[in-house]
């Protein structure tokens, strides 16, 4: 191998569980608009949608109420509480959401894998190689 | 709620416990080395390390809010320093400069925590379960780093080599302590919680680390032949570098005065 980069950092660590990322393509009526709201939150450092970094697990709504499961890039995540609050005001834009909730899980755990092709492409945009 | 007590906790909270204390404490003394580590990327690399320890203090802390009902203040700000399971190997100040302490520290923690984390991916606690494989991803660097820079350090002899071999003379009786039991270490294991007895993990320990430190000509003292320090810290018990670090991790805490909450000046003027 010869590259520049850094030995130390293994760029392809990880593997894609079955069924991940999701994105929503299936999803219907107020569970598809929650999807389309969270595509306005970005990664507070780079300008890639949540939902194309592969972060958001799943969301269902009921009787109004919309639940998110989302993990994070990385346990030590100083921006975890800014994030789920864009989250959850994001969710709740969304029509016939009137509330939300967020919860954060890290089973599967994520890597760079599970960014979706749109967000590479982003993320290369920005300067970043996936 | 009151705040967690040694002798009586749960299983589940017990192992938790072990697991939030000795990450959070050594992040404490990671930090300490924040713009004096002896080049750039060294300091750079710490701080990523004291960061990712943060990140998994705060998901071990986040299950005992969410599934025993604590709250932060009881497992952090307001908890009684003789209350916190770590081993006191986390806790010890570092002698002036030294470096080769730190990074003797935190090789004999890191294979000590993989394997604890090994022996916790089954547990029959789920919410700890989920978690243990992300946390497992994230620490293969600390392990890394740490064998980097004790490569690098005994590599040429003298000083340096030295110095290695003072840190493992002197952490190494404090490194035992990781695997002393809480009261409940029985009901852990019975329970499913963590598949593996310390004594197991201890002897999968022992293996590795004096197999790698005698490659580099670092002795490694005889387990059954060292001083067994009094202080064993998973029964509360901890060493005087204890009292300090925690008076000055909760000082900000302490003069946020919430009982006496601030107010502009020209506020009730």
């Amino acid at each position: 191998m010869s590259s520049d980069a850094c030995a130390h950092t293994d760029y392809e660590d990880g593997e894609v569980p079955e069924g991940y990322p999701r994105t929503g393509a299936d999803a219907t009526g107020a569970e598809a608009d929650v999807w389309e709201a969270l595509v306005e939150v970005e990664d507070p450092e780079m300008p890639v949608s949540v939902v194309d970094l592969g972060l958001i697990y799943d969301v269902t709504v009921e009787d109004g109420h919309a639940s998110v499961e989302m993990t994070l890039t990385y346990t030590g995540c100083p921006a975890k509480d800014m994030l789920t609050n864009d989250v959850r005001c994001a969710a709740m834009t969304a029509a016939g959401v009137e509330d939300a909730d967020v919860t954060i899980q890290y089973s599967p755990p994520w890597s760079v894998e599970m960014v979706t092709e749109r967000g590479r492409e982003q993320l290369q945009e920005f300067g970043l190689s996936v | 709620m009151a705040q967690p007590v040694p002798g009586d906790l749960s299983p589940v909270e017990a192992q938790l416990l072990r697991l939030a204390d000795d990450e959070y404490v050594l992040a404490e003394r990671y930090t300490e080395w924040q713009i004096y580590a002896p080049t750039p990327e060294a300091d750079l690399a710490l701080a990523n390390i004291a960061q990712d320890e943060f990140g998994h203090a705060r998901l071990w802390f986040d299950l005992l809010q969410d599934e025993f009902g604590y709250e932060e203040a009881d497992l952090l700000w307001e908890r009684d320093p003789g209350n916190f399971l770590h081993s006191p190997l986390v806790e010890l100040e570092t002698p002036d400069g030294d470096w080769a302490d730190t990074v003797v520290r935190s090789y004999l923690y890191d294979v000590a925590e993989r394997l604890r984390l090994d022996a916790l991916a089954d547990s029959s606690f789920d919410p700890l379960a989920d978690r243990v494989r992300k946390v497992q991803s994230e620490e293969g660097y600390h392990r890394e780093h740490a064998q980097s820079w004790l490569d690098r350090l005994t590599g040429g002899g003298g000083d340096a080599h030295q110095r290695v071999q003072s840190a493992v003379d002197r952490l190494f009786p404090h490194a035992l302590t990781l695997f002393a039991p809480t009261a409940n270490e029985d009901e852990i294991v019975a329970a499913g919680v963590r598949t593996r007895s310390l004594a197991d993990v201890r002897a999968d320990w022992l293996d590795e680390v004096v197999q790698y430190l005698e490659s580099l000509d670092v002795v490694v003292p005889d387990p059954s032949a060292v001083t067994r320090p009094d202080e064993v810290g998973r029964d509360g018990s901890h060493t005087g570098d204890w009292a300090a670090l925690h008076e000055e991790f909760t000082a900000t805490y302490r003069e946020l005065g919430f009982d006496d909450p601030a107010t502009l000046r020209s506020e009730n003027a």
